[in-house]
């Protein structure tokens, strides 16, 4: 009995998570989100042309429920380009989580910045 | 008597010897420099990208025509086809474009959009596989405009996405869209504008990935070529001859040489001194037929030995190539889940990758025989589904190195003919892992009958190595064939000292030895049978 309540848990949480990734995708304008992304970088590029202008993560290198935690607690460090971040509107930023989102590891069009 | 016999030998010749070396010092003067200390290397200084550089360029920013607003592929090609009338009508007669070739009779013709097979991504299915056709130079797989920029655009931009976004934002209304609409637009038009002959790059793009990935395919063929070292390739590093692919592949009418399919891709071996306007150069047009220094023994092995198969060791040397794709083991899941790691993968079985591989080697005259979805296996064996033409006695035919590819792909056990399923779509093996359904449409797509039933056998199929030229230097030493298990171990019709087994030869060879034994026994026992108490 105890098991069963365990599995259940879990699995709310699971599909918990799930549909708030594919929510938090469906938020957000993904097309949007590819352009404010790569703009975070072509900015950073002008200021301190040792940053590439390729984007330091591409989408498929984190999972869709990644992705989510890193804009749930602003984990933006990981990202560089600190201050081009910072000056980030919450509409660019759900905009660059739903585009993230869609192309994550497990979603069914993983995709890498090229 | 003997002593002074001896003495007197010995003076002549050392006469003869400082002779010789007078007359050659001499001749050496007046001799043209063919051959230099490493044998024939072309002078190419700054390298081909340097002597391109200098040719007449069309600046293809100046023209109107290219300053539109363009909102599709198609409206780039017609732009370019209004200066560049006859480009489309010469491409679209190209195997680019067809994905055909000649086949043994009219209804089987060959190549991807034909009835040929292989043992990796297996069939186009008559280009019905959308995966496949990511290839085809148009803007929209086998329909549509040709896509120019493929091969002439100079910048790397993903126009399809760019177009696809531009007129999503279009339609947008907001000022943030608008933006990135324009900033699309100026993209397009840059990348439009910078236009030139094929770059390493752009050939690159598709023949790179063959196979669906990097040096899936080849093995002589990764991205590692884009910008190669000298090391890994001495013709096309940029410290080297900073070949673009095109050196070689030379183009008549968009007509690219040096495809190798049914027949080979070049049928001449002369140098561009014979004929400066062959449609292929191959290594003898530059090197000529005697490469080496003068009376060097390796000048008398390239009537039987192409060059590629001591100059390039090893192929796949940075990145590494598939050589194993078992598709009997697709379709399994983990947790419910499709499978995507290095060695396995669930919509396409079992692989395994190597890098610094060694060639395999076999005669070859410049063409492939390869099996057709028409044609009948024995599947009690390992099937061949393509292998080199070529024999011993065909005066057209080298040793050559080889990759062969290994893998397991599916057949119908009634008909003993090979499968070809429709991997990609919605309704492909790689979306359903259902090979019942994949196999039926792949077969119709193909018009060929399936009977329900199928399984897998192992096959081989073999691609010519000729890019990754190494330098000099770490040219195949002679022991690496001449020992008895050396790399041309098993090459029929040819005489390898140190590795062939003859019988004839191996008895003369046995019975000079013999000879010389009892010569020396011979001579020693009559010197002490004539001593005459002088000792010996």
């Amino acid at each position: 009995m105890k098991k069963i309540f365990i599995v259940m848990i879990v699995a709310v949480f699971g599909l918990v998570s799930i549909s708030a990734s594919v929510h938090a995708a469906d938020k957000g304008d993904k097309r949007k989100g590819k352009y404010a992304y790569r703009n975070v970088y072509k900015k950073c590029h002008e200021t301190d042309p040792s940053v590439s202008l390729t984007p330091a993560l591409s989408p498929d290198t984190k999972t869709m429920a990644q992705w989510q935690r890193v804009f749930d607690n602003k984990e933006f460090d990981q990202f560089g380009c600190k201050a081009v971040w910072d000056a980030l509107s919450a509409d660019d930023l759900e905009n660059i989580c739903s585009y993230l989102i869609s192309g994550a590891a497990d979603s069914p069009t993983p995709a890498k910045c090229k | 008597m003997m002593k002074e016999f001896f003495m007197q030998s010995f003076v002549l010749k050392k006469h003869v010897a400082k002779t010789c070396c007078l007359m050659a010092l001499i001749m050496g003067c007046f001799l043209p420099p063919v051959h230099g200390e490493d044998g024939m290397k072309p002078v190419d200084k700054g390298g081909f990208a340097a002597m391109r550089s200098q040719q007449i360029k069309i600046n293809h920013s100046r023209y109107e025509i290219l300053k539109q607003d363009f909102t599709s592929g198609d409206e780039v090609t017609k732009a370019c086809l209004s200066c560049h009338t006859t480009a489309d009508e010469d491409f679209r007669k190209t195997i680019h474009w067809t994905w055909l070739t000649p086949g043994p009779d009219a209804e089987t013709p060959m190549g991807k959009a034909g009835y040929s097979i292989n043992n990796f991504c297996i069939s186009t299915n008559n280009m019905n596989d959308k995966s496949c056709s990511a290839c085809h130079a148009g803007w929209n797989g086998k329909e549509g405009e040709i896509n120019c920029l493929v091969c002439h655009g100079q910048k790397e931009f993903n126009m399809t996405e760019a177009f696809d976004d531009l007129n999503y934002f279009k339609a947008e209304s907001d000022d943030e869209s608008r933006d990135m609409a324009q900033e699309i637009q100026g993209n397009i038009k840059k990348t439009v504008e910078d236009i030139g002959i094929p770059q390493r790059k752009n050939c690159g793009s598709c023949h790179f990935y063959g196979g669906g990935g990097n040096g899936v395919k080849h093995g002589d063929l990764d991205n590692s070529l884009a910008t190669p070292s000298k090391d890994l390739d001495v013709h096309m590093a940029g410290d080297g001859g900073n070949f673009t692919c095109t050196r070689c592949h030379t183009t008549r009418m968009h007509e690219v040489a040096g495809r190798t399919y049914t027949s080979p891709a070049s049928t001449t071996r002369k140098s561009l001194i014979d004929d400066d306007l062959m449609p292929k150069i191959t290594c003898e047009s530059c090197h000529s037929s005697s490469p080496h220094k003068i009376l060097a023994k390796m000048n008398d092995h390239t009537d039987k030995v192409a060059c590629q198969t001591c100059h390039i060791p090893a192929f796949a040397r940075e990145k590494p190539t598939k050589v194993w794709w078992d598709w009997s083991k697709a379709g399994e899941l983990k947790d419910g889940k499709k499978v995507k790691t290095e060695d396995y993968m669930t919509i396409k079985g079992e692989m395994r990758w190597e890098t610094n591989v060694k060639p395999e080697y076999d005669w070859y005259n410049g063409a492939l025989r390869t099996l057709t979805l028409k044609d009948t296996i024995d599947p009690s064996g390992i099937v061949q589904v393509s292998k080199p033409v070529g024999d011993s006695h065909d005066p057209h035919s080298r040793i050559f190195p080889f990759k062969v590819f290994r893998g397991k792909q599916p057949y119908d056990p009634k008909s003993n003919r090979f499968l070809a399923p429709l991997l990609s779509g919605n309704q492909g093996y790689w979306e359903t892992l259902d090979w019942e359904s994949a196999l039926t449409l792949g077969m119709k797509d193909m018009n060929l009958p399936f009977s329900g039933t199928w399984d897998f056998v192992e096959t081989t199929s073999v691609f010519p190595i000729t890019h990754m030229v190494a330098p000099a230097a770490n040219a195949l030493s002679c022991k690496e064939c001449h020992s008895p298990m050396g790399r041309l171990a098993g090459i029929g019709g040819v005489y390898i000292p140190g590795s062939s087994d003859n019988a004839w030869i191996s008895r003369i060879g046995v019975f000079l030895a013999m000879c010389a034994l009892l010569g020396s026994l011979g001579h020693g026992v009559l010197r002490f049978l004539v001593r005459k108490g002088k000792g010996i």
